[in-house]
């Protein structure tokens, strides 16, 4: 479905949201992954979907998707302090999503796994005979393991109704896209499994949103996966305590100046959608949510004992 | 009625009946349509279901792995027929990371009905003998289910195609064409995590899985010409294990063989042993003695297997060691 005003300006709020909720879960927790700089891949490759789909975020900014799927931010926070009251009671990793809200769960610290997972959800919603895709998104490091040859090649073979989105964030926690492959892009992988694959900026939250969407309608058509990989940058650490002494900072400043939600405020500017002072508005409002989420969670009980579930280990 | 069916038959009938009476049941797998199955594990599924219930898949382990354990968290009852335990590396990234985790990790929100059946042990195929069962259990929220007979298999299957979480099927390959038993027809299950004796005796238990089960009768027929009475625990599930049979048993008899031919070191025998001298030391008259293979490599030579592999003469002889203590 084209975008119209309301849905530009409603990626806008998204984005300030993802953005806000990564800069305050980095300094509330050393071990979160902050995504500022990816906010237009995540936001833009999961708006627009139909309530029954199967989503897979990356590790790396899930929250945002979460929160688009109707989780309170409280939760969110609740989920990265691991509080008692938190969806898994402390158990699991903040990054994986409610099953009841159409997501893969993501119990482990590996990567890999996730991709046969979302695949596996996406051969469900074709088994069940439905209409509804699978859109999961990994990151580029993540494409170097077996698992996603398997699991693409297969999804291929069985025309599963998925998509891939690569976060290439040129960055595999210390290693830099150009010594992890020799590959200029990631998405030429697609070929060799003989299924489209196409080349996004992953700045441009529009341009992200159209290859996701094309994508997703041809999955719908029962025509199989496709691969998209969008481009974007991690301006910050692989975690929000990551010193980062392994990087040029003049690398990351360059990226800076191409900030995406920078940008798409441009681009409602330009429009007349948003003048900077309602732009301002729109921050000042999601921080202050924010921090009310923060205090709300802080207050929550600590896991412990009680949280271990030694009953809930089978079903 | 009973009829007369292999282990490999057995097993087959459960899952077609299983596939019959549920459609959120698929079986995934290499060569398991128009080949039937390594081994006919999956013989003649495809004819009666078709190949949106029976889906033929190239080499990628993992990837079935995540298919299966993934469409299982979304409404369906996956069957993942992995030829061989060999292959079980494969998947465990998937399984042991993450699928096991899922009951547990989402407050019993969600849940991984998935059985992975998969052949191990020695056969007359010489092939894929790996033992990797002890790895399996170690891990939280896996249900490990290893029968002997073809009764047991066939309920067993039942009850794991029916169960709500990850249940690891491992099939013996040289009890898979051998013996013939009475199995009914009809459906029937057996419950996961129930050992049971297969044998009574007084003077030593053995507690065996899988092909040493039968070794383990046939050291008991060796030994009752000595007048050795040897009681015969079949575990048929590793876990979650049935505590209970295996210590009235040692109640009854005071010594103990734990038997497996997998690896002695760090096998599941290890932890039969240590769960009876924790809690029934009491019970025992002598130490505990494990039969298990050596710790050397499966050779490929049926000559050096059969030089590797524990069989009956063993397990008497650890019967005889207990005894003398």
């Amino acid at each position: 479905m084209p975008l119209d005003d309301r849905d530009l300006l409603e990626l806008h709020r998204l984005m300030v949201i993802a953005r806000v909720l990564d800069l305050a879960a980095a300094k509330l927790y050393g071990g979160h992954f902050p995504a500022e700089g990816e906010e237009a891949v995540v936001v833009g490759s999961f708006y627009g979907l139909d309530p029954e789909d199967v989503l897979a975020p990356h590790y790396r900014g899930p929250q945002i998707v979460f929160h688009m799927r109707g989780m309170p931010l409280t939760e969110i926070f609740l989920m990265l302090l691991g509080r008692a009251t938190s969806y898994s009671r402390g158990r699991a990793p903040a990054f994986s999503g409610p099953v009841e809200l159409g997501f893969v769960p993501w119990m482990g610290g590996d990567l890999g796994p996730s991709i046969g997972l979302a695949t596996g959800a996406a051969f469900a919603l074709r088994y069940r005979r439905t209409r509804r895709v699978t859109v999961h998104a990994v990151g580029d490091g993540t494409t170097n393991r077996g698992d996603f040859h398997e699991a693409v090649n297969l999804a291929g073979l069985w025309r599963l109704p998925i998509v891939y989105v690569i976060q290439n964030n040129h960055w595999s926690i210390s290693m830099p896209y150009s010594r992890i492959t020799l590959a200029k892009d990631l998405a030429d992988r697609a070929a060799g499994y003989g299924i489209p694959g196409q080349v996004v900026d992953g700045n441009d939250a529009l341009a992200v949103h159209a290859a996701v969407q094309a994508a997703v309608a041809r999955a719908r058509e029962g025509l199989g996966p496709s691969l998209i990989e969008a481009k974007t940058y991690r301006l910050r650490g692989h975690w929000a305590g990551d010193p980062t002494g392994y990087r040029d900072p003049a690398e990351v400043e360059a990226w800076r100046q191409r900030d995406p939600i920078a940008r798409h405020e441009a681009l409602l500017a330009e429009r007349g959608l948003l003048d900077p002072a309602a732009a301002r508005a729109v921050w000042t409002a999601q921080e202050a949510a924010v921090q009310a989420a923060v205090a709300t969670a802080e207050a929550a009980p600590p896991a412990g004992e009680a949280e271990l579930g030694l009953d809930q280990v089978f079903a | 009625m009973a009829r007369r069916l292999t282990f490999q038959e057995a097993l087959v009938e459960a899952i077609r009946q299983e596939m019959v009476r549920d459609g959120r049941v698929f079986l995934v797998g290499q060569d398991v349509g128009a080949m039937g199955g390594a081994l006919q594990s999956t013989k003649g599924l495809l004819p009666a279901f078709g190949p949106e219930r029976v889906w033929d898949a190239p080499i990628s382990e993992a990837a079935m792995a995540g298919i299966t354990a993934g469409a299982a968290l979304f409404g369906t009852r996956p069957i993942l027929d992995l030829s061989f335990g060999e292959f079980l590396p494969y998947i465990m990234p998937t399984i042991v990371n993450h699928a096991a985790l899922v009951h547990w990790g989402t407050a019993g929100r969600a849940r991984v009905p998935l059985l992975v059946r998969t052949k191990i042990g020695d056969g007359p195929y010489r092939g894929h003998p790996q033992c990797y069962e002890a790895w399996l259990p170690h891990v939280p929220g896996l249900k490990v289910v290893m029968p002997s007979s073809a009764y047991d298999a066939k309920g067993l299957m039942l009850a794991g195609l029916r169960d709500g979480n990850i249940v690891l099927f491992l099939e013996h390959m040289y009890l898979y064409h051998s013996v013939r038993e009475e199995v009914p027809e009809e459906e029937y299950t057996v419950p996961i995590g129930t050992a049971k004796v297969v044998r009574e005796g007084r003077d030593v238990t053995a507690v065996a899985t899988a092909w040493m089960v039968h070794k383990a009768l046939a050291a008991a027929r060796e030994l009752a010409r000595e007048g050795i009475e040897l009681e015969v625990v079949d575990l048929r599930t590793l876990a979650p294990l049935d505590r209970e049979t295996v210590l009235a048993s040692v109640a009854k008899t005071g010594r103990l063989v734990v038997a497996h031919d997998a690896w002695r070191i760090g096998g599941f025998g290890g932890e039969v042993a240590a769960v009876v001298a924790e809690e029934g030391f009491h019970l025992l008259k002598a130490p505990i003695v494990r039969v298990g293979a050596p710790h050397v490599p499966l050779p490929v030579s049926l000559t050096l297997r059969k030089a590797m592999l524990p069989d009956a003469r063993d397990v008497a002889g650890a019967a005889r060691k207990v005894l003398a203590r």
